[in-house]
């Protein structure tokens, strides 16, 4: 009996790691040199993007008005905190907003009430982030390849390009993450989470800088959004909505699986890189001794690689860890105690071999055809 | 994405489906934000198995509705054209792969889904589609048993229909099952205010087999 395997964690290899400048700048690093994670390898003026704020929501006043309540003008800029708009109630009562970064006011739509404000340009320094030696350097793209090890991690799932920052644990694997999580504290941070978020936390998050996030499961309508309206998995995706996002277990609300989750915790505070659209997270290691190895190891030339292991398949025996893939039980995790000789009628009317699964904290049954087989 | 065997391998276009159109198809459906999560995570892993009715009955559901997306297409007049794995305009035939009653197994509900997916939205113009013979399709074909389709002329409109001797009432709107185990089934028919094949009384020679006869008495 055979079922699907899925690699989850690679530990401890020699692989590549990308970095990218943010904005127009400069490369500091040359070809062959050898790196170390707290190295500027490069630094660039980059913007942070932009945000659209509805004044019409925050000053509870119609679209069309919004305008006269503006403290600035459109097109000036505007620091942190300062004055953004104010209104008085019938009370006499004063609404302010404040602005929320350094920014320049861009447009006012005056049917939605939206501001939408583009964040100033900043200087930004790339560390290495990594022990390794620099294997291309590409001026035109602003974009350095370091051959290192690192761990990397495999989600289901992903949307955004590569984006690097310091990993920060916001929740426990099976929590929601809300709108509330995010401050700006997080700006520039990859942010690990629990077992759902939701489309208006992924808009906060974006606002407030955050470069990543890491996730146990996404409702599927917000993922289409981020996704160019696709529920579709093509090999190889290009989408990126100003945040990179990497979801491990599947759609709807599903805890971060422990082995994902355990490997993450022990990054907390780490810089480490996100490809959203890979759905590969890569995990540097920090450990100077890995230098010799990565100078003995050769890797093949530089490829898109296109990572696909979702085909492969194992043969069913007891003691394999495996990972429940199916409505019932989704994402939880234990190794195989007993396999049924025979085929049993499930509720469903449907016949299969079911697979007894123990837990941390339970045993299970489970038919075989909604379990994968986990590395 | 992977190949795993599974109910929906045989479609590459589940990601089309409108969920708002699965919810009349489910007695006590999820909300939309819970199904179009199932859905999505039956692309995502399309060999897992529905361990409870309710998720059978969703995947029917989607089953319906990646028919109909994937069924022939109408042309100016209405008509179905062109052929198509499931269907064969030309010799009226519902085509059932052997290897959905793996995962489905109840053969009722699954050529309900195929002729609520196939046929539901023809058009009832002509006699052309009154009647289709159902195949359960391997290695070897075998016939289970024909659909009829009867054309009633209101809403108050009975069928009169024997069957192996046997009388039944078939009112317009209903769906029915009648059994009729043998290869060769004959039967009758009268119409207060209707036609099949064209005609308001008659006696034919139909298919039948483990399926039996099928109507759809459904108004259009």
């Amino acid at each position: 009996m055979y079922i699907p395997l899925r690699i989850r964690i690679e530990r401890d290899i020699i692989t590549r790691i990308y970095r990218s400048l943010t904005g127009t700048g400069q490369i500091k690093v040359s070809v062959n040199q050898e790196v170390a994670p707290e190295d500027i390898i490069g630094s660039s003026n980059s913007s942070a993007g932009f945000r659209v704020l509805n004044l019409a929501n925050l000053l509870s006043v119609p679209p069309s008005e919004t305008e006269k309540y503006l403290q600035r003008k459109v097109g000036q800029r505007i620091y942190k905190d300062e004055l953004l708009a104010q209104k008085k109630d019938f009370l006499g009562r004063n609404k302010i907003v404040t602005s929320p970064a350094d920014g320049i006011l861009d447009y006012i739509n005056p049917k939605t009430g939206e501001l939408r404000m583009s964040f100033l340009p900043k200087k930004e320094d790339l560390p290495a982030g990594v022990y390794g030696i620099v294997e291309v350097v590409d001026e035109e793209k602003g974009m350095i390849i370091i051959k290192t090890q690192a761990s990397l991690v495999h989600g289901v799932f992903g949307s955004g390009k590569l984006r690097d920052g310091t990993l920060n644990l916001i929740g426990k694997k099976d929590d929601f993450i809300a709108k509330s999580a995010f401050s700006s504290q997080y700006s520039g941070k990859i942010l690990v989470g629990g077992s759902l978020i939701f489309k208006e936390a992924i808009s906060e998050a974006i606002s407030e800088g955050v470069k990543g996030i890491i996730v146990g499961g996404i409702n599927a309508k917000d993922y289409k959004g981020m996704a160019g309206g696709h529920l579709s998995f093509p090999k190889k995706l290009d989408n990126d909505i100003g945040i990179s996002i990497v979801c491990t277990e599947g759609f709807g609300s599903i805890p971060m699986g422990m082995d994902i989750y355990e490997i993450l915790s022990a990054y907390d505070g780490k810089y480490i890189s996100i490809d959203g659209n890979k759905a590969v997270i890569y995990l540097p290691s920090f450990e100077s001794k890995s230098m010799s190895k990565i100078k003995n190891t050769s890797l093949g030339p530089i490829t898109e690689a296109l990572i696909n292991h979702e085909s492969e398949v194992t043969e069913m025996k007891i003691g394999l860890n495996v990972r429940v893939i199916g409505n019932s039980y989704s994402g939880e995790q234990g190794k195989i105690i007993a396999i049924d000789k025979s085929e049993t009628v499930l509720p469903s009317g449907l016949k299969g071999t079911l697979i007894t699964i123990e837990t941390r904290s339970r045993k299970i049954q489970v038919p075989v055809a909604n379990l994968e087989v986990i590395l | 994405m992977s190949s795993l065997p599974g109910l929906f391998d045989s479609f590459d276009n589940l990601d089309q489906i409108d969920v708002g159109s699965l919810i009349p198809w489910i007695k006590n459906p999820p909300n939309p934000i819970q199904l179009e999560n199932y859905l999505a995570n039956r692309i995502l892993y399309p060999q897992t198995m529905p361990l409870n009715e309710a998720d059978i009955k969703i995947d029917l559901a989607i089953l319906r509705e990646v028919l109909r997306l994937n069924g022939p297409k109408k042309n100016q007049n209405g008509e179905m054209l062109g052929e198509n794995p499931f269907l064969n305009i030309t010799l009226r035939k519902i085509i059932i792969p052997d290897k959905f009653l793996q995962y489905v197994p109840n053969l009722t509900e699954l050529t309900w889904a195929f002729v609520d997916g196939l046929l539901l939205s023809r058009a009832k113009e002509d006699f052309f589609g009154d009647l289709w013979t159902v195949i359960v399709s391997d290695h070897v074909d075998e016939i289970v048993g024909s659909i009829l389709l009867p054309q009633f002329g209101s809403s108050s409109d009975v069928m009169d229909l024997n069957i192996l001797g046997k009388g039944y009432k078939i009112k317009a709107g209903s769906l029915t099952l009648i059994p009729c185990p043998k290869d060769r089934c004959e039967l009758s028919y009268k119409f207060s205010n209707g036609k099949f094949l064209g005609k308001e009384e008659n006696a034919i020679e139909i298919s039948g087999g483990k399926l039996g006869i099928m109507i759809d008495g459904r108004l259009s």
